[in-house]
C-alpha cells in the first residue's frame, strides 16, 4: 500500500491539477489539500456505491465479477462531473481498486481512503516545500528537471517511511 | 516514461512476471494506438477521450478476470500515449526505415514501447540485485527505485556529445577551442582597410 501511495502522490504532484506558481506556496498548499479532499470524497463515494451494489443479492454476483468495470466507470463519471484531470481519475481508480481488494467493510474502506488521501497530501506538501526551497538554491543545470524531482521524491519517501515506522 | 514506470513499483512480482507485465503493456499500447488511429474518424471531438478511458477500463476488467493482474498497468499505458492523442491532433508525418516510408506516429510509439520494456527490465534487474543479492533495504521501499530513476534521468540528461556537433566535441576534447569567426580574423589585420 505504501508503494501505491508514493506512486500516486508523485504522479499527482507532477501531472495533477494545474499547479500554483512556485513563488506562491500558500496557493499551492491550498490546491494540494483541496485535491486531497476531493480525492477522499470521490473515492469514498465510489466505494459507497460499490458497497451498495454488492448489498443486493440479485446483483451481487454481477457486481463482484465486474467490480473493476463498475469502479472505473463510477470514478470516471465522478471525475468528469468535478471537471478533474485524467490523472485524478486514474489515481482514484487505482486507489479504490486497492482499497476494495482488501475486502474490509465499508467503514474500513473509508478509513483507508482517508489514509491514502492524507498520505498523498503530506507527500505533495513536502514536495512543494522542497521545490520552493530549491528556488533559492544553486542547483546545477545538469540536475534540473527530472533528476532533482526524482531525488526529492525518493528522499521524501524515505523520511515518510521512517516516520511511519516510528508512529505505527 | 518515468511516470509510466511508477505503477510497476506497486506490483510485488519477481523479475520474470514483471517482465511479462511490461510486455503486456507494450503489446496493449501498440494495439490501442493502431485501433484508435484507424477508427479516429468515428470519435469526433471529446468522444475520443471518453472512448479511450472506457477502452482502458474494459480491458482492465478483462485482464483482471483472465489473469488476476491488478489494473495499475492502465496508468502506464496512459502515460505512454502521446499528449496529442486525446486532442486528436496527431499529424501524419513519415519517416524512412530501411528505405520504406512509415508513419512517424507509429514509429515513435514503437520506440516508446521498446524503450519502456527495456527500462522496466533494467530497473527490475537493479532491484533484484540490490534487494536480494546486496541486501540493500532501500529497495524494499519506493525510495530505492526513485533514487535509481533519478540517477538514470541524470545520465540521460547529461549524455556526452548531446546537442553538439562531432567537430565541436573533438575540439573541446583536444582543448583547441572553437575556430575564430571571420570578424576576429579581420581585426587581427588592422593595417589593411
Amino acid at each position: 500500500m505504501y508503494f501505491l501511495v508514493i506512486s500516486l502522490a508523485f504522479l499527482m504532484a507532477v501531472r495533477g491539477a494545474k499547479p500554483a506558481p512556485l513563488q506562491n506556496p500558500a496557493e499551492g498548499l491550498r490546491r494540494v489539500w483541496r485535491e486531497a479532499i476531493d480525492f477522499f470524497l470521490t473515492a469514498s463515494l465510489t466505494l459507497g456505491l460499490w458497497t451498495l451494489a454488492t448489498a443486493f443479492e440479485k446483483i451481487q454476483p454481477g457486481a463482484r465479477e465486474n467490480a473493476i468495470l463498475g469502479l472505473g466507470i463510477t470514478a470516471y463519471l465522478l471525475s468528469q462531473y468535478q471537471k478533474k484531470t485524467d490523472v485524478f481519475f486514474l489515481t482514484v481508480f487505482a486507489g479504490v481498486f486497492m482499497i476494495s481488494s482488501r475486502q474490509g467493510d465499508f467503514f474500513h474502506g473509508i478509513l483507508l481512503a482517508g489514509t491514502v488521501s492524507g498520505g498523498i497530501a503530506v507527500f505533495q506538501t513536502c514536495f512543494l516545500g522542497l521545490r520552493y526551497k530549491l528556488l533559492f538554491s544553486d542547483v546545477p543545470g545538469s540536475m534540473k528537471g527530472w533528476p532533482i524531482l526524482c531525488l526529492l521524491a525518493g528522499a521524501i519517501a524515505l523520511v515518510l517511511r521512517g516516520l511511519g515506522n516510528l508512529v505505527f | 516514461m518515468l511516470l509510466a514506470y511508477l505503477p510497476f513499483m506497486v506490483y510485488p512480482y519477481d523479475f520474470f512476471r514483471t517482465g511479462v507485465a511490461a510486455l503486456w503493456v507494450v503489446i496493449f499500447l501498440w494495439t490501442t494506438v493502431a485501433f484508435f488511429w484507424f477508427t479516429r474518424r468515428f470519435f469526433p471531438g471529446r468522444s475520443l477521450k471518453h472512448a479511450f478511458f472506457l477502452w482502458l477500463v474494459v480491458w482492465a476488467q478483462a485482464v483482471w478476470t483472465l489473469t488476476k493482474l491488478p489494473p495499475y498497468w492502465i496508468l502506464s499505458v496512459f502515460f505512454l500515449m502521446p499528449v496529442s492523442f486525446l486532442e486528436n491532433t496527431a499529424k501524419p508525418g513519415h519517416v524512412r526505415i530501411f528505405s520504406k516510408k512509415v508513419l512517424k506516429y507509429f514509429f515513435e510509439r514503437a520506440l516508446a514501447g521498446i524503450g519502456f520494456a527495456g527500462f522496466v527490465v533494467l530497473l527490475e534487474f537493479i532491484r533484484e540485485i540490490g534487494e536480494k543479492r546486496l541486501g540493500i533495504h532501500a529497495f524494499e521501499q519506493p525510495a530505492g527505485l526513485l533514487l535509481v530513476i533519478s540517477a538514470v534521468a541524470f545520465l540521460w540528461k547529461n549524455q556526452p556529445y548531446s546537442g553538439r556537433t562531432q567537430s565541436q566535441s573533438i575540439e573541446a576534447e583536444l582543448g583547441a577551442g572553437p575556430s575564430k569567426p571571420p570578424l576576429m580574423k579581420r581585426k587581427q589585420r588592422p593595417g589593411k582597410g
